[in-house]
């Protein structure tokens, strides 16, 4: 009997370490986001590098209040035309780095009212050539209802679905295969 | 007196006609049917002439899928062989041949001419003896005549080389419309125009091919017709139009749309009237493939979380899952004999091949094919062999029992192939 209460109260200090550790963990997280992004009105906000984004990284490190006029804008439409957001395999999901591009890019549109977006849905070249057709046009839709969302008229955001057709890397490995499942999104227009 | 004679004359007279046009009839799908050895030795004629014409009867046998071509090292005569003589028939039984093929190729001015017999080495009984002109730059319609001949009238079976198969054909960074005889001869690209040119249907009467293109920057549904060679659209709705498929009238068309969201499965009139909604929920839906008794409809889903195969019945709208094994099962076809759905199948191994099923889910079988990953496969129009995309990005062609992967293109850049329906 008395091996027994001693074996529960251990179990119950253990419990009661961890519980306290998870805690002071839980406490500890919300600090670092706040600090990574700063979106001051006016300026076009640049994604922090993210695993699995191309990027034109020379721009992250640009602060705020950079008035170079008319080259900011043109590195803001370059970095929102060279920025993809990629999927898993099979999958038309957004991602949390998806999602935070996609607020970038959210961002850009409301600050150039008169630029609309074409979104094109791409695959890898695993899987079937018409399945692949649906699956792009899945993957440029889920982008562009994530668009709307965060309020950017329906009129401006279109999509057209490229299948596995036309992949940037011809690889065939899962390297090249990760690069090819994408959105892509092109500026049409002033 | 008289009488009694001529009447046994007549008797005599009609049993033999009935004895020379009997036909050799052949249960292929039967366990334990083996194909027929065929001794071709080198046709005798002009070189390059006799060699290709050679090589074009040599394709048409193996394709056939009921002969088995032996080998010309293995003959003790290998030619050239211009006329069957009887005396040498026991050279091939030797070597187990069933039937002899003996020909002789020659030209006159710009026609080619190839006369050519077929005998049954054992009986020495001539199965086909004719003579058949082409063009010379195109004697592969001979050879076609030949083995259709052969085919229909010996064995009761369908003239398969009278048909085609429709595919794409990459080209730099355009993928265009190319058609070939299914053997492969006389390939023509017949629409290009620069972008992308994906997914060719035939017409149930062999007269229309229903095609997607990136003509004005979206996929979209095109119609051609082949004997006027125009091309009207058939459906450009917002998303995608893709995966076109004839109905068994031939008067409706299936296809893939996202108007309402995710892509579904419709049917709309030739002229683009009647559009009807068939599949419904939030899944993906693309692929449809219409039995031709006009009752069910085999499509690709994704609706139990991964593309699926399943049958639709048209009448009730009920639908049935039909593939179990694997996690991606797509592009799936009715047989023209609509006892068997054809697929491309993912295995465990990550690869891809071509697997047949009947309609009711039974008797599920993997096709070994090129091996290198196959996909969209196309039945040919009596329903005995199947055209795929193979790994090296030529079409092949297999058969039921999958003994067989004969490439009938060459070079690569080759997908999505159709095979058209008898060409009257």
């Amino acid at each position: 009997m008395k091996r027994i209460i001693r074996i529960a109260y251990t179990i119950i200090i253990l419990c009661a370490i961890l519980f306290v550790m998870g805690c002071a963990k839980k406490t500890l997280e919300p600090v670092t986001p706040e600090v990574s992004k700063p979106h001051p009105p006016g300026q076009t906000g640049m994604p922090a590098e993210q695993p699995g984004m191309k990027m034109d990284t020379s721009e992250a490190s640009q602060g705020a209040g950079a008035a170079s006029g008319k080259s900011t804008i043109e590195k803001a439409r370059t970095a929102f035309e060279k920025t993809d957001i990629y999927f898993e395999f099979d999958s038309f999901e957004l991602t949390p780095e998806a999602r935070k591009a996609l607020a970038d890019k959210a961002a850009f549109l409301n600050s150039h009212p008169k630029i609309k977006t074409r979104i094109e849905g791409h695959c890898d070249e695993r899987g079937t050539a018409a399945y692949n057709l649906a699956l792009g046009e899945r993957r440029a839709k889920a982008a562009q209802d994530y668009l709307v969302f965060l309020g950017i008229g329906s009129e401006r955001v279109s999509t057209v679905s490229y299948g596995e057709e036309k992949p940037v890397d011809p690889g065939h490995n899962e390297t090249a295969w990760a690069k090819n499942r994408r959105a892509h999104f092109d500026i049409l227009g002033e | 007196m008289r009488r009694f004679f001529a009447l046994i004359f007549v008797i005599f007279i009609i049993s033999d006609i009935h004895v020379h046009a009997q036909q050799i009839h052949i249960d292929i799908e039967a366990s334990g049917f083996r194909k027929m050895k065929v001794a071709m030795p080198t046709y005798a004629g002009p070189g390059d002439m006799a060699g290709s014409v050679w090589a074009m009867c040599a394709r048409d046998l193996q394709l056939s899928g009921i002969f088995d071509l032996i080998s010309p090292q293995s003959y003790v005569n290998p030619g050239p062989l211009g006329e069957v003589q009887q005396g040498s028939l026991k050279d091939f039984s030797l070597i187990g041949s069933d039937y002899v093929i003996a020909a002789t190729v020659s030209k006159q001015d710009t026609t080619g001419i190839f006369k050519v017999q077929m005998v049954d080495v054992s009986t020495g009984q001539v199965i086909e003896s004719a003579t058949y002109t082409s063009g010379e730059q195109t004697m592969y319609m001979a050879v076609h005549a030949f083995m259709d001949h052969v085919l229909r009238n010996k064995f009761g079976l369908d003239p398969i080389f009278s048909s085609k198969i429709a595919c794409i054909k990459k080209d730099k960074t355009a993928k265009q419309l190319h058609v070939i005889w299914c053997d492969g001869t006389g390939g023509n690209t017949i629409r290009g125009g620069g972008s992308l040119v994906l997914s060719p249907a035939w017409s149930r009467d062999g007269k229309k091919i229903a095609f997607v293109s990136y003509w004005k920057n979206n996929p979209d549904l095109y119609l051609l017709d082949l004997a006027t060679n125009n091309v009207k659209q058939l459906s450009a709705q917002k998303g995608i139009n893709t995966s076109p498929a004839f109905d068994a009238s031939g008067g409706r068309i299936g296809l893939t749309l996202s108007i309402d969201g995710s892509p579904k499965i419709y049917i709309m009139n030739l002229d683009g009237s009647g559009r009807t909604k068939l599949t419904t929920g939030w899944a993906t839906d693309t692929s449809p493939s219409f039995s031709i008794n006009g009752k069910s409809m085999a499509y690709c889903s994704s609706r139990s979380g991964n593309p699926q195969i399943f049958i639709m019945d048209l009448a009730t709208k009920n639908v049935q899952r039909l593939t179990y094994e694997g996690k991606y099962n797509s592009e799936p076809t009715f047989s023209p004999r609509g006892d068997l759905v054809a697929f491309s199948y993912r295995a465990k191994n990550e690869k891809f091949y071509i697997a047949t099923i009947k309609p009711d889910g039974s008797n599920f079988r993997v096709l070994p094919g090129s091996g290198l990953g196959d996909e969209s496969p196309s039945f040919s129009p009596d329903g005995r062999l199947i055209a795929f995309a193979g790994g090296d990005g030529n079409i092949h062609i297999t058969d039921l029992m999958g003994t067989m992967s004969v490439p009938v293109t060459s070079g690569g850049g080759f997908s999505e192939p159709a095979w058209s329906p008898l060409m009257k």
